[in-house]
């Protein structure tokens, strides 16, 4: 049940939040309905807690699980569970809605109701989305969860916020739609198999599909979640939706819905395809490590705070992508660390520049310069949230990248090689960026008069920064409830292809494609070797304090 | 009696129909009279009637069928009708549209509607297209005063006329081979051929008239002219009417007469159709891109429907048909709801259905600006509405028999068809508002619009029932 509970308690208070606000615009019930949103996502949050404290850190398959059938001549069901992939992604969810509401608290003034109704709906479909284990219900979430989003960029957003929304909107609904078919085209495999239907996970990951379509049908699914990612070259709805979103939809767009793509591919694309996805990985990889250097090289140059971090999120998503296409226990955990810490930091990143965009109405670099002397307890967040971004040891992002570049090195040397620079250009682009906006004198007279934070932002603050150091320093609470599940996972993906290369080595049409699952076996070979101890990095990453 | 049973949702119909003629002849001049209310207790009653009749299988007069197929069809179609008849009564007294004529004519069309979907013999689907058809005409020119009403009606009348001779030429082919106009008998002779040995010319020739004259009922191109006029110059309340109504009816022919007496054939009408479908699809959505006269949206948006609903009788199986039906009601409530509220928005003076109209909608009507969102949704597909049910239910069926590209090209376009129905929702929402008087929303309006939108929402959550009756309904005849 608590599954369900968590997943439409937000719902629930959007319909709450909807009937509160009075018909029409009501002013008078503006602080009535954001207290109303705030408090069903406070009780959303701490039902998440419960649900990490009830969670059973040793187990590997799905707990809390539901299963109710709903379509039964399709084999459709409402099946919904949790593991350790996706416990903390609810988690995180959980996290940043409150703060996301709490960040547009004062700079949003028309349609409060709304904007409510369609946060916390916008929570819904993207708690659904983690815990979905049918196909079917899987879908129809990720499908949803494109309509709040499109509304909350689009009435909320900045000036060209209608071009931003709708360009969202289509972009990664032209990905998904795709996937709609493979899903349905596996569900009709399934049945050719066994003479009914089904669209749950458990059931399709059974199938052996022939080489064609299990490759077309990774290609569909993995197009719908690198487009949401966004890979190297998908990304480019990214900066658009970023830059004109509320500061509340960059929060969640960047800290939740990004994170939607990785785990699709660990959750769905990768398992349910192995040998296509073992086919496709270095090709994968190869345009996150381009997506690496360039989502860093692209940020250096902006002169848009907001644009600036959006591109650092292609980025850092890079790093995901590279640690998923690893395959191996430290990439795969530290991919899904990553995804962790870039919600935590990146979110923080998007509160930040919201500060600023309140206070000046502006988000060029240019327009700022030495807020330490103005405001020196904002620059103070400022910069912890920045460490914990470029991945200082300590903080949360050393932990995720490290694990990335550790399992990318087993994989390929050369791919952990190149995305390593990245860490680099991290580095540069942000503390370059850092020192402009907070060092050297106040250049611009209307900077002089700042306020420092004001308590509202303090609480926005202190729980983004306290959980960034928590995951720096002590990581392992995250990381072993996680581990079941991604030893599952990998063997899930690397084993069948393992097999699959001495069993029907000659059935693949493709040459490359031979000598690719060859490869891959080899990989598997080594990659399980170190999995064995794989808590030994994250003790290195505390020793390194 | 009993065999006259078939006939008992249509003759409830047609008595309600008259009784609104003679309502409205012994109105007094300037008098109010709610005629409406006689088409409620005649679609109620016929509804009722197709509830009982379920599963009776009742035959009359050898030509009317009411099983399942048709009495579903027969549902829609009543829900069709008390939708639109619940908007009616205030829109059709600002447009100064005679109301007893008005009813009479939706009633008598639903008539024809009904006995298209129950007949089993060719020249009856002919007469009950030309029932439908007549009053249909006359529905879309009924504004007198309108310069492009009476354009619309006459142009809808003139393809409309060739169409049904396409039909009817068609049906003469099929008489002519098996000696009778009756569907079975045609199946039978179709079937007696010897397997391996290509159809007869004369054959071939039915099956294509007859698919022209049906492509033009469905709106299907290139036989779709006639549908972006038709529907910008009627009133709009016609429009919604006939989008739903006269498209219901003629893919309920359309799937008896292609999937059970023509099944035989199915290895030459199958590409043909795919073709059609598949360029339906496309110029549908992507014509209805650059529109900005919100009924003519529409239009197009009923056109690439029309697309997608066709993939249901393509694929042919049992979750093709199926599909075929649950779409027809999906989009009935849908469409039903989305032109109704453009209809609400007209004034005396100017029908605001341009695109520019929608403008601050959502300041002025939050509610109507809600609905409206919501039935565009369900229009573009988007869970959890009908309309991704719908849409994902006929593209299982397509991709069941192995149609990717159709099922590829159906969600492809139907992205597309997001972007215009979005343009909408952006002038709602995003744009500031026009001062453009918005008139009060009647009681009973609001009722239908209430209606509808449950519809779309239990279509789209808890869909099982209805795909059940759906499945049970193709079960009894194909």
């Amino acid at each position: 049940m608590i599954l369900s509970l968590i997943v439409f308690l937000p719902l629930a208070g959007a319909l709450l939040v909807l009937f509160a606000g009075g018909s029409g615009d009501r002013p008078d019930r503006e602080g009535l309905v954001k207290t109303l949103a705030l408090v069903v996502s406070l009780v959303t949050f701490a039902a998440t807690l419960v649900l990490w404290w009830m969670f059973d850190p040793t187990n590997a398959d799905y707990q809390f699980v539901e299963r109710h059938a709903w379509m039964p001549m399709f084999g459709i069901q409402y099946f919904v569970g949790v593991d350790g992939i996706s416990l903390f992604l609810i988690v995180l969810t959980g996290f940043l809605t409150p703060l996301a509401l709490l960040s547009s608290w004062d700079s949003v003034h028309k349609g409060v109701k709304m904007f409510a109704f369609f946060m916390l709906a916008l929570e819904s479909s993207m708690l659904g989305v983690f815990v979905a284990i049918d196909l079917f219900l899987f879908y129809m979430f990720w499908d949803f969860v494109l309509i709040p989003m499109y509304f909350l960029i689009g009435i909320w957003g900045y000036d060209r916020r209608v071009y931003a929304a709708v360009k969202f909107i289509l972009y990664t609904m032209a990905g998904s739609v795709l996937m709609l078919i493979a899903i349905i085209g596996l569900a009709w495999a399934y049945d050719a198999m066994t003479g009914a239907p089904s669209f749950s996970l458990i059931d399709l990951q059974k199938l052996t599909l022939s080489w064609p379509m299990e490759r077309w049908f990774f290609l569909a699914f993995a197009l719908a979640f690198l487009i949401k990612v966004p890979l190297f070259p998908f990304h480019t709805w990214l900066p658009d939706a970023h830059v004109e979103a509320p500061t509340a939809g960059s929060v969640i767009l960047a800290g939740v819905m990004l994170k939607m793509g990785t785990y699709g591919l660990v959750r769905f694309a990768f398992p349910l395809f192995p040998s296509a996805a073992m086919h496709y990985a270095p090709w994968i990889a190869a345009f996150a490590v381009i997506g690496i250097i360039y989502g860093a090289l692209v940020a250096m140059v902006q002169p848009d705070l907001k644009k600036l971090v959006a591109y650092s999120s292609v980025s850092h998503l890079g790093f995901v992508v590279l640690g998923l296409c690893a395959m191996n226990a430290q990439g795969l955990q530290g991919s899904i660390y990553q995804m962790l810490n870039h919600g935590v930091s990146t979110g923080g990143l998007f509160m930040i520049v919201g500060m600023l965009s309140d206070r000046r109405h502006t988000r060029l670099i240019s327009e700022f310069g030495g807020l330490k002397a103005v405001m020196p307890r904002f620059v103070a967040a400022f910069l912890l949230v920045t460490l914990s971004s470029i991945a200082l040891p300590g903080m949360n992002g050393f932990v995720g990248e490290f694990l990335i570049l550790l399992g990318g090195f087993l994989w390929s040397p050369k791919f952990a090689a190149i995305a390593a620079t990245g860490v680099i250009l991290s580095a540069v682009y942000m503390l370059w960026m850092f020192q402009r906006v907070n060092y050297g004198e106040v250049t611009n007279s209307k900077n002089t008069s700042l306020p420092d934070l004001l308590p509202r932002e303090w609480a926005l603050m202190v729980p983004t920064i306290a959980i960034a150091i928590l995951m720096g320093v002590v990581p392992n609470v995250f990381l072993r409830p996680m581990e079941p599940a991604v030893k599952k996972t990998i063997e899930r993906v690397t084993g069948r292809s393992f097999a699959t290369a001495h069993a029907a080595p000659a059935s693949r049409p493709l040459a490359s494609g031979q000598k690719q699952v060859a490869t891959t076996a080899q990989e598997t070979a080594t990659g399980r070797q170190p999995r064995a101890n794989s808590q030994q990095p994250t003790a290195k990453a505390n020793s390194h304090e | 009696m009993s065999n006259y049973a078939a006939l008992i949702p249509i003759a409830i119909v047609a008595l309600s129909a008259i009784a609104a003629m003679l309502a409205e002849a012994f109105r007094q001049r300037d008098e109010r009279m709610p005629i409406y209310g006689l088409g409620l207790i005649g679609l109620g009653g016929a509804a009722i009637a197709s509830g009982v009749l379920w599963n009776s299988d009742a035959k009359s007069l050898e030509v009317i069928r009411s099983d399942n197929f048709a009495l579903f069809i027969n549902i829609v179609l009543c829900i069709v009708g008390i939708l639109t008849m619940l908007m009616s009564n205030d829109v059709i007294e600002r447009e100064q549209i005679p109301s007893g004529e008005y009813y009479a004519l939706t009633l008598f069309a639903i008539c024809g509607m009904m006995m298209m979907a129950a007949a089993t013999d060719l020249l009856v689907i002919f007469v009950a297209l030309e029932v439908l058809s007549l009053a249909v005409y006359v529905l879309t020119g009924i504004r007198r005063q309108s310069a492009a009403g009476a354009e619309a009606a006459f142009k809808y009348f003139l393809l409309g006329g060739f169409s049904s001779a396409f039909f009817l030429y068609g049906v003469a082919f099929a008489y002519a081979l098996s000696g009778s106009t009756r569907i079975e008998a045609i199946g039978t002779a179709l079937s007696a051929q010897p397997a391996g040995t290509p159809p007869s010319t004369i054959a071939l020739l039915a099956v294509g008239l007859m698919a022209v004259g049906f492509a033009f009922k469905v709106s299907a191109v290139p036989f779709h002219m006639w549908t972006p006029d038709a529907y910008e110059g009627a009133p709009t309340i016609v429009t919604a009417f006939m989008s739903t109504g006269v498209k219901a009816a003629a893919f309920a022919a359309f799937a008896r007469v292609f999937l059970s007496p023509l099944e035989p054939l199915q290895a030459h009408w199958i590409p043909v159709l795919s073709v059609i479908a598949a360029v339906t699809m496309i110029v549908g959505t992507v014509v209805g891109v650059v529109q900005t006269n919100v009924k003519r949206m529409l239009a197009y948006s009923s056109i690439a429907h029309a697309g997608y609903l066709l993939l249901g009788i393509i694929s042919a199986n049992r979750d093709g048909k199926a599909s075929l039906l649950f779409y027809l009601l999906a989009y009935a409530v849908t469409n039903i709801g989305a032109l109704g509220i453009v209809a609400l928005l007209g004034t005396a003076q100017e029908q605001h259905d341009e695109l520019r109209d929608f403008a601050g909608l959502w300041r002025s009507r939050p509610a109507l600006a809600g609905l409206m969102t919501i039935f565009l949704l369900s229009l573009g597909g988007i869970p959890p509405t009908a309309g991704f049910i719908g849409k994902w239910y006929i593209f299982s069926a397509a991709v069941q028999e192995g149609h990717y590209w159709l099922a590829i090209i159906g969600v492809l376009t139907s992205v597309i068809s997001v972007f215009f129905y979005l343009r909408i929702v952006v002038m709602m929402y995003m744009t500031e508002g026009s001062e453009i008087p918005r008139p009060r929303v009647p009681a009973a309006a609001m009722a239908a619009l209430a209606l509808a939108v449950a519809a779309v929402f239990y279509l789209g959550i808890l869909p099982t029932r209805v795909i059940d009756l759906a499945l049970n309904s193709i079960s009894t005849i194909f």
